[in-house]
């Protein structure tokens, strides 16, 4: 298959794995917006505002890196589980059009939090120019995360350990990093 | 032409080092079903998953569709499709989404994959559950959609890696029934069971595996010429001893009954002394289960 192919099959499998899902699966929004907003309203609050707009950059980094590394488990289910590795190794989909779809997979699952959160970001006030790079930096979060989930499973022999990769990566990737940076390289709007 | 020519397959995995393939030398002809016949663990699904790209042999050659599967596997996997063993359908999709996303992550034409999965959904009679999300279906139905997701493509070979497994008579037969018509279309299937009336009732060629050996393959009525008895004799409640049908031929007790192979002659007549004497019985053609035990259990001893 062409290029141009290979990357529609990559949107279908993305598809098929996530949207196709949250049509039938209404519950899994709260899970979705549960885990942002969260990071949002504790930021927003405990700075008394100040810190809002940070708290949405922090939001959209972490929904995506969420997803990412949530692939440690996701894709040990596709591999192990529904076989549906197995089914698209055999198939004119390549590597990069299969592993490209299960990453689609996890953005297109955040994106009813992106489609509130990126609207917001312009809202307060993020020049139109800078939203480009933006994009960019989410994209490479996206990707980096999914990539680092996706290896972390190939070393997976057991489902329950892939979900537990990726709860694990989560932590090292999403909170460590934060919760042991010192005070001083924080903004000055987070003291108080 | 030939789908798969094999020569000398073996495969050791690297972490367990047990010999899963030994020497596997096998052809499979095009339009053909062939059925690789082995008890669990014989080493059916390896040699399936090296022939489908999905696992590299560790010696000898083997090529599918005319390219090797070391050298040419992109040129393979455009004209194959497979059925993975004890896999699952995937939550809340539909039958119907399972098969026509498959198709169109194929690259198969929205117009093309809407018409193959119509066609392929009414042939495996899932169109009652069409739009029920995959997670409500039985067993039974769950395995029909990814047979389906399988047949519904335009692949020239289709691998079939134990698809009836733990399902009742009537879908077995059901699926049977499709792949029949599959292979009426001029395409190939290469299929592994346990089950050895599946294996005789469908396939133009058998390769009995055991412990990563063949040990015997042809078609079904090659491999009975290897049993040099032509009946068997199934007897309940036996009011025989066991000295006394070693007279009339070969005895295998099975739980609570005797059966005995032999020629047509003593056969009949062993039915018709069984059935004076007040006992169940029943007398068929030896079949490749007979022959299947026979090899298999040999070994085992």
């Amino acid at each position: 298959m062409s290029g141009a192919k290979q990357f529609r099959a990559a949107v279908v499998i993305g598809y098929m794995l996530s949207i196709t899902w949250l049509r039938r699966n209404l519950l899994s929004l709260v899970w979705l917006f549960a885990t942002p907003f969260s990071l949002l309203f504790i930021i927003t609050v405990t700075t008394g505002g100040r810190s809002f707009a940070l708290g949405v950059i922090g939001s959209l980094l972490l929904v995506l890196s969420t997803v990412g590394t949530g692939l440690a488990g996701d894709a040990t289910w596709y591999r192990l589980e529904t076989k549906l590795q197995d089914f698209f190794v055999a198939s004119p989909v390549n590597q990069l059009g299969y592993l490209l779809g299960i990453a689609f997979a996890g953005l297109f699952f955040a994106s009813p939090a992106l489609v509130v959160l990126l609207p917001l970001l312009v809202y307060i006030g993020l020049p139109l120019i800078f939203l480009p790079v933006v994009l960019l930096s989410l994209v490479g979060v996206w990707l980096f995360s999914s990539a680092i989930g996706y290896l972390v499973s190939t070393f997976t022999s057991n489902l329950r350990n892939g979900w537990q990769s990726g709860l694990l990566l989560s932590v090292l990737v999403e909170s460590y990093p934060q919760s042991s940076t010192p005070p001083r390289f924080c903004p000055a709007t987070f003291y108080w | 032409m030939n789908v798969i020519e094999a020569v000398s397959l073996s495969k050791i995995y690297h972490r367990s080092r047990t010999q899963a393939l030994s020497d596997i030398t096998l052809t499979i002809g095009r339009g053909e079903i062939f059925t690789l016949l082995g008890r669990n663990g014989a080493g059916k699904t390896t040699f399936l998953r090296i022939a489908a790209t999905q696992l590299m042999p560790s010696k000898g050659r083997i090529s599918v569709l005319g390219h090797d599967v070391r050298d040419e596997p992109l040129q393979i996997r455009s004209k194959i499709a497979v059925v993975p063993q004890e896999g699952s359908t995937i939550g809340p999709l539909t039958p119907w989404d399972h098969v026509y996303l498959t198709l169109l992550a194929r690259g198969i034409s929205r117009n093309q994959a809407h018409e193959r999965s119509e066609k392929t959904i009414e042939r495996l009679e899932l169109t009652e559950y069409r739009n029920q999300p995959a997670d409500s279906l039985s067993g039974g139905l769950k395995q029909r959609v990814r047979v389906a997701m399988a047949v519904a493509t335009d692949a020239e070979l289709i691998f079939l890696d134990e698809p009836t497994l733990g399902l009742d008579a009537v879908t077995r037969r059901r699926i049977w029934g499709v792949l029949n018509e599959i292979q009426k279309e001029g395409r190939s299937i290469l299929l592994t069971t346990h089950y050895i009336d599946e294996a005789e009732i469908l396939s133009n060629n058998v390769a009995i595996i055991d412990h990563g050996k063949m040990v015997l393959s042809g078609s079904p009525a090659e491999l009975l010429r290897n049993v040099k008895e032509r009946v068997r004799v199934d007897i309940v409640g036996s009011t025989f001893s066991e000295e006394e049908l070693n007279n009339y031929g070969r005895v295998v007790k099975l739980a609570e009954r005797f059966r005995v192979l032999t020629d047509d002659r003593l056969g009949r007549e062993l039915a018709d002394e069984a059935l004076k004497r007040g006992s169940d019985v029943g007398l068929a053609r030896v079949s490749l289960e007979d022959l299947f035990v026979d090899l298999v259990g040999r070994a085992e001893e």
